[in-house]
């Protein structure tokens, strides 16, 4: 049954939560509803179970809307799983799951069938709750917890499984636990999930579709790779994040950027030699002391090419997996003839690549400042017979400056910086 | 150690739907045997029995036995004041502890009882009026429990209303209001009891919660409501389960926490002033009662309900016994054993729920 929510708005007194909010969750859907910090999610979801009173606008399952529902049917259409459930009262889990079936009891004067007894024991079985179906709830641990709460919500058989942020009180195996649960539920049994979500990545890796909310409206809906961009993010949070793709699932996932301090930029040119991903930290070091910073020649997809990217330092790339050109390797030395300082990454050296350490030796005979940045005990780079270190070391003898680490650069090029 | 990862002898048994019923059925059973003991026990102490300390007449069992099932001549003894007596007892231990049950469910506290939050108090102040008015000559021995039962449902919808903030009940807050309006609406007996003079003596015996007032007339007058009332209670246990969890778990479960507070509190005051009608308020029924009920059966009301409700009568049936016998041959109010049981045991529920929260 689809769940649309059309037009809706809400208001507590005189301050609007919802404005206009247009939703579509389809049968069987993963959805995620995402926001900061009061933009309105739970109240959304509270208007979904009709716990709040809808004023504007129209919610409907199924095409019917919510007002024909008595409040049995809505507790049979949706089953909430809330952030916590703590209750002083000695309940037992079983008690507690029980309590899903009173939208199903036929009559006050009947009391739990035999059917409600199997359904709960289905449901404690799927939530692997069994074991402690005797024990007293309120002794559980969070993970539990929650584990029976989606229990109830499961003895419950809703059409449509509503989750308040439900993993925002659990450690990381309870939140991956509670989230795979609800992922091989939604799978398994086609039970649609409509879940608030405080974890970008979680959310990123679990949902279908995600519903992005920032003040009370809706800001962008869609695949989580088409909503949460660095863009988006940037204007609902207001921070800087790095985006990327989980190499084995594919799902984006989001990184907060460290923000920059804010520095005076004195424009001396620094340039960067590096290659599988060892000229990260550097770069972003360079580019926080203030200095303009550009790197080559590096891989298209190589890691430090993405960093120049995120950083937008202009990068001399070559194709993936190909040998650095005549060209780019060309275009590297000019941006060194440009820069007062070189600096090169202990990167890993293969015949593609050695045209860098050569671009290293150019800059020496350009008269430029070389520093190497190798710590004592860096691993053998040198996948080129020994030539790599050989180079290195002319590079040494021929004045260029080591140190064992990024951050024992500065107070050499601060030194002669003036 | 026991293995957690294999079903045990009591978790096979929860998912027996049958098996549960039974074990629901014996506790309700054991409960009803203890209750009718009791009863008979109650009957056969006093004055004039068998048993109990400094009896001026003492009776052979035989003799007793033979008085109340036969026709001796104290036969009448037995019948008219003893009977009553327990049944009155027995009634009221009920409604008492049954609408604490249903308070600690409104207020999601287990300190919340009819005469913590202050019904019992306005009961107290309906009665009294009715009573230092003389209506009962006037209007019949039904002037007392209606005019106990207004004042109480007032003060009952005034800590609602007190403890509200637009609409919305908060526990904390009610609990507060509660307290409270019992202490305001307390002076007022006692104010009106001062003015009372000539009828100091009785007055105070009523105020301070006692059942010497029992007759049959009065116990066919409360019988009705408070199995009303109880019945009413036991009905909406699933829903009083989820209320417990929170009103927003109670609505996402299909029940009206709305409604289901609002009707508990009116039932609650119902059964209150039921028992506070005749015989003064007894305090801390409705707290010990539900609370050592629920330790042992657990917090689902359709067991906790009955459980409640048959151990109240059983606890006031004997707390009345012991007010009749400890000071023989006169009698303590009744509402001093259970003010004296009630009061440090809601000192240990505060320590322990302070303590729980530091945790």
């Amino acid at each position: 049954m689809t769940l649309s929510v059309r037009a809706l708005s809400f208001s507590f007194g005189e301050t609007q939560v919802l404005k206009n909010i247009n939703l579509e969750v389809q049968p069987g859907e993963f959805f995620g509803i995402m926001g900061p910090n009061g933009s309105g999610k739970t109240t959304l979801l509270r208007c979904i179970t009709r716990y709040l009173p809808i004023e504007d606008g129209m919610i409907a399952v199924g095409g019917r809307p919510l007002e024909d529902f008595s409040a049995e049917a809505i507790a049979r259409t949706f089953a909430v799983v809330p952030q916590n459930s703590a209750t002083d009262f000695p309940f037992r889990v079983f008690d507690i799951v029980m309590m899903g079936r009173i939208p199903h009891a036929g009559s006050r004067l009947s009391g739990e069938t035999k059917d409600d007894v199997e359904i709960v024991r289905q449901a404690l079985e799927r939530t692997d709750a069994l074991r402690f179906s005797s024990r007293v709830f309120s002794e559980l641990s969070g993970g539990e917890k929650q584990r029976v709460i989606i229990a109830r919500a499961i003895a419950q058989k809703p059409k449509v499984l509503l989750l308040d942020e439900p993993t925002v009180y659990l450690d990381i195996s309870g939140q991956i636990e509670t989230m795979d649960l609800i992922k091989k539920l939604n799978r398994e049994e086609g039970i649609t999930v409509v879940a608030v979500l405080h974890d970008v990545n979680l959310a990123a890796r679990y949902c279908d579709r995600i519903a992005l909310l920032s003040g009370g409206t809706l800001e962008a809906s869609g695949a989580p790779s088409d909503v949460l961009t660095p863009e988006t993010i940037r204007s609902v949070y207001g921070i800087d994040v790095l985006v990327r793709k989980d190499p084995m699932t594919e799902a984006v996932f989001v990184m907060p950027r460290p923000a920059a301090p804010s520095i005076r930029r004195h424009g001396t040119r620094a340039h960067v030699i590096s290659g599988g991903g060892t000229g990260g930290r550097l770069m972003k070091f360079l580019h926080d002391q203030g200095f303009s910073v550009s790197t080559g020649v590096v891989n298209v997809l190589d890691d430090d090419y993405v960093i120049a990217n995120d950083l937008h330092i202009p990068v001399v790339a070559e194709i993936p997996f190909s040998q650095i050109s005549d060209d780019a390797h060309a275009e590297n030395v000019r941006l060194i003839g440009e820069s007062a300082l070189v600096i090169v990454s202990s990167f890993p050296v293969g015949p593609g690549n050695f045209k860098n350490l050569e671009a290293a030796r150019a800059a020496l005979s350009l008269g430029k400042r070389v520093f190497i940045v190798r710590s004592k005990n860096t691993p053998g780079i040198d996948f080129v017979g020994g030539k790599a270190d050989e180079m290195v070391s002319g590079l040494i003898a021929s004045g260029a400056a080591v140190v064992a680490d990024v951050s024992d650069l500065l107070p050499l090029l601060t030194d002669r910086r003036g | 150690m026991r293995d957690l990862s294999r079903p045990t002898g009591s978790e096979s048994e929860a998912f027996d739907a049958h098996r549960m019923k039974t074990r629901r059925l014996l506790v309700v059973g054991v409960l009803l045997g203890i209750l009718v003991l009791t009863a008979f026990v109650a009957i056969l102490v006093g004055t004039l029995g068998p048993i109990g300390p400094g009896v001026p007449v003492r009776i052979s069992f035989s003799e007793a036995l033979r008085a109340i099932f036969g026709s001796s001549g104290y036969h009448w003894v037995f019948w008219n004041i003893r009977l009553p007596r327990v049944l009155l007892a027995g009634l009221v231990g009920a409604a008492l502890a049954c609408s604490g049950t249903a308070m600690q469910a409104v207020f999601r506290n287990s300190m919340a009882d009819p005469f913590v939050i202050g019904i019992s108090s306005g009961g107290a102040v309906g009665a009294s009026v009715a009573g230092l008015l003389g209506l009962s000559a006037t209007m019949g021995m039904l002037a007392q429990p209606m005019f106990a039962f207004m004042a109480a449902a007032m003060a009952a919808f005034g800590v609602y209303l007190l403890g509200s903030v637009r609409g919305k009940v908060y526990p904390e807050s009610l609990l507060l209001s509660g307290v409270a309006v019992a202490a305001f609406l307390g002076a007022i007996v006692s104010f009106l009891i001062y003015f009372a003079r000539q009828e100091y003596h009785q007055l105070i015996f009523w105020l301070l919660g006692s059942l010497t007032l029992a007759n049959w007339e009065v116990v066919e007058i409360l019988a009705v409501p408070v199995i009303a009332g109880t019945l009413f209670i036991f009905l909406y246990g699933r829903d009083l389960d989820a209320l417990l969890l929170g009103e927003e778990t109670a609505h996402n479960l299909g029940a009206n926490p709305e409604f289901l507070k609002k009707a508990m509190l009116f039932v609650g005051a119902m059964l209150a002033a039921s028992a506070v009608a005749f015989t003064g308020v007894i305090g801390f029924v409705g707290l010990i009662i539900p609370h050592i009920s629920r330790l042992v059966v657990g917090s689902n009301h359709r067991i906790l309900v009955p459980a409640a409700t048959l151990s109240g009568a059983i606890f006031l049936i004997g707390a009345d016994t012991l007010a009749r016998t400890v000071v023989a041959p006169t009698e303590l109010p009744v509402g001093i054993i259970t003010a004296l049981c009630g009061g440090p045991f809601f000192l240990y529920l505060l320590r322990k729920n302070s303590m729980g929260r530091e945790r």
